[in-house]
């Protein structure tokens, strides 16, 4: 039965052609901006690191004097940076900030390029499951006693070297030859969890260096400096030193007791620093620190404006307004059809038959407008791409996009057709037989 | 078979209440061939509607095959309708998108028949009356004679006890409406009772039995069976005796 009706419901969409695209127009336009603010949405809702969001933490740090910030800031001191690297090393930790260097190769094929790259721990590969295509990353010990290594990406060494495996090739960062001991295949979390606050939906770096050469080569900042006090940081060295913060800092901490133990090493330290006349706002120890899983990290960083949410709700409102007029168009298809329906009704069609007959119809007309639907939404998201410089992980659509928006305008039109076919059903037989 | 015991059926509009049918008595025995006839108003197409549970009745007894159907609800009303009774109307009523054979299936698919037995049932009816050739026709294509024969076909391929109609010919030329009558004359000797409404009298006469309905009520019983003789006594005690 329910294939004849979809033959029914396919002969009624093209006897009414004109009326039939007004529908399909009218769904397609509500789905495709539902569907363009949801994909938007949900990318930003992403957790990248799934499981291991529980276990990895950004570590925050209640540093500043009393009567400044009221907020956790993001980012930690270096001072606090190394002396926790120090303090803690059972645990796998990282400290690291984001820089931009010039970058060169041994080639005529590579023009010099200045580029963003992530000073980091060895434990930054691990953490956050970096897969590496050829070689490794760099040892711990690098970590203490610094070494002229780095990590590319794969994309990269294509760019570079134009592929392979180039462990041990020389490149050149601020005209240092660095010695490349990894190649990492294709990684780039999106949002950025490990960085939220230099773009969510920024691509992560090409090229990563030990945090420990930090000190010696003093690599500029590329990422925000906040002070909440005013000190003269005329170089590097004053940086260094003062209560700026600039820091990233992060510890997988993979148990409760685990978590709880890394609390207490955090409150110790905070208890020692402030006998050394440090942490001076009036919170306990216990309370100056904070430890964020993934998802609390890309809470805290906003990652999810305001404004999206705002414009997924007007996307649904905007959705039902559309249903209001779909329901009104359906209204007028059916009832012309009033009189069919009376002669099924008298030879042998229940309420049931009529209404299941309807329904399916309204189904097919939501699914067409599903369906370009989605087109128009995958048009939307390349326009914000191309003229509105949307990061291109936002506007690519989610796989889940081609099950959901159909669903979500069957669900509509569905909804929208429960009247007409209600009223259509109810036709008395008798009334238009006379008729015709 | 069709037993209605001061059946009356009252229409309110906002400003009239119309007796439609008022004190209505009528038994139909299995096999007969009633004419309705009567003046235009007179309740003729409600009685029709009310006989094939089209339509409800506001009092009185209605039995139906043995059933009593005053109190059935809508689906089991449709279920009758689907399974006892077929419809021919004044104006064919085929659905305009569907072929001739498509129109005809309608019924069978909601009694939830098989394909194959649909396909041979539609196969006899449209050569019962006589369009075996043109399943793929739309009923457009065609011209009244032929779709109220289509219509029979609908009504036939059901296999009905009952067959309601009403003015069948009263869209169709003389001959044509002729040719209509001999399809249902036939039918009718294959053992489906008929009741048929005309306001031809000449093809109510032909009829084994003729009804009139005025003002809602029957009236007047007048037989005409001047082929079987024998048959008109049993008929006229029948009707003595109600
Ligand atoms: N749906 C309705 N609402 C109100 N009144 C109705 C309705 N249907 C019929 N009537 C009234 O009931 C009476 C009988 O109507 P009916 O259609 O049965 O007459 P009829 O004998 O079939 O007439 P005709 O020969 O013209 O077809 C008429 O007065 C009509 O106005
Ligand atoms: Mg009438």
């Amino acid at each position: 039965m329910f294939l004849h009706y979809l033959d029914l419901a396919w002969r009624s969409i093209r006897k009414t052609p004109a009326l039939s695209l007004l529908m399909v127009t009218a769904i397609a336009i509500g789905i495709g901006i539902t569907t363009t603010t949801l994909n938007i949405y949900q990318m930003m809702a992403l957790n990248p690191t799934g499981e291991r969001s529980e276990q990895l933490h950004a570590v925050q740090l209640w540093s500043h004097g009393p009567d400044t910030w009221d907020e956790f800031h993001m980012q930690i001191t270096y001072q606090d940076a190394m002396n926790l690297r120090n303090l803690a090393p059972q645990f796998k930790q990282l400290a690291q900030m984001r820089s931009g260097m010039v970058i060169q190769v041994d080639s005529d094929k590579f023009e010099p390029e200045l580029r963003a790259v992530r000073v980091t721990d060895s434990d930054f590969f691990s953490m956050f499951s970096v897969p590496f295509l050829y070689g490794t990353s760099w040892g711990e010990q690098v970590d203490k006693d610094a070494a002229y290594h780095v990590v590319i990406s794969e994309k990269y060494n294509q760019k570079m070297f134009g592929g392979g495996d180039n462990v041990g090739k020389t490149v050149y960062l601020n005209r240092k030859p660095y010695q490349v001991v990894g190649i990492v295949d294709n990684w780039n979390p999106q949002p950025k969890f490990f960085d939220p606050m230099n773009g969510a939906f920024r691509d992560a770096e090409e090229v990563f260096v030990p945090f420990s050469l930090l000190p010696i080569e003093k690599f500029q900042v590329w990422g925000n400096i906040s002070g909440w006090k005013h000190e003269d940081t005329k170089n590097f060295s004053d940086t260094v030193k003062s209560e700026k913060v600039w820091i990233q800092y992060w510890v997988e901490l993979n148990s409760q007791e685990s978590r709880q133990q890394y609390k207490q090493i955090l409150t110790g330290y905070i208890d020692e620093q402030k006998a050394l006349g440090r942490f001076t706002d009036n919170k306990t120890s216990a309370d100056s620190s904070r430890l964020n899983t993934v998802a609390q990290w890309l809470s805290i960083a906003e990652v999810i404006k305001e404004d999206n949410r705002i414009l997924v709700g007007l996307s649904f409102l905007f959705l039902s307004v559309c249903l209001v007029n779909i329901l009104g168009l359906i209204l007028t298809k059916f009832l012309k059809r009033t009189s069919e329906v009376g002669v099924r009704r008298a030879i042998g069609a229940s309420r049931m038959h009529i209404f299941s007959q309807y329904m399916v119809e309204v189904g097919i007309i939501g699914l067409l407008g599903g369906l370009v639907g989605l087109a128009l939404a995958s048009g939307m998201l390349y326009l914000l791409g191309e003229k509105f410089g949307m990061d291109s992980s936002l506007i690519s659509m989610s796989n889940s996009m081609w099950f959901i928006a159909p669903f979500i305008a069957i669900m509509t039109t569905l909804v929208a057709g429960i009247f007409p076919a209600w009223k259509v059903c109810h036709t008395k037989p008798s009334v238009y037989l006379k008729s015709q | 078979m069709l037993k209605m015991n001061k059946v009356s059926k009252v229409f309110k509009t906002e400003l009239v209440e119309t007796h439609a049918l008022r004190d209505f008595n009528l038994t139909v025995n299995e096999g007969e061939f009633v004419a309705v006839t009567g003046p235009s108003g007179s309740g003729k197409t409600t009685f029709l509607n009310i006989a094939g549970l089209l339509e409800p009745f506001s009092q009185g007894e209605f039995e139906l095959d043995g059933i009593d159907v005053a109190n059935l609800n809508d689906n089991q009303r449709t279920q009758i309708r689907n399974e006892k009774i077929g419809f021919i109307f004044q104006g064919f009523n085929l659905i305009p998108d569907l072929n001739l054979a498509e129109n005809v299936e309608v019924p069978l698919r909601y009694r939830g028949m098989g394909r194959k037995e649909r396909q041979q049932r539609v196969n006899a009816a449209l050569e019962q009356v006589g369009l075996g050739s043109r399943h793929k026709h739309l009923p457009s294509q065609l011209s009244g004679g032929q779709q109220q024969r289509v219509a029979i076909a609908r009504a036939l391929a059901g296999e009905p006890r009952f067959l309601l109609a009403d003015e069948p010919t009263g869209n169709l030329d003389s001959l044509m409406a002729r040719q209509v009558m001999e399809l249902l004359e036939d039918i009718n000797r294959k053992g489906t009772t008929i009741i048929m409404v005309t306001h031809d009298p000449e093809l109510a006469r032909r009829a084994q039995r003729n009804i009139q309905i005025v003002d809602g009520q029957v009236c007047d019983f007048t037989m005409y069976q001047p082929q079987q003789e024998s048959n008109k006594d049993v008929q006229l005690e029948e009707a003595l005796s109600e």
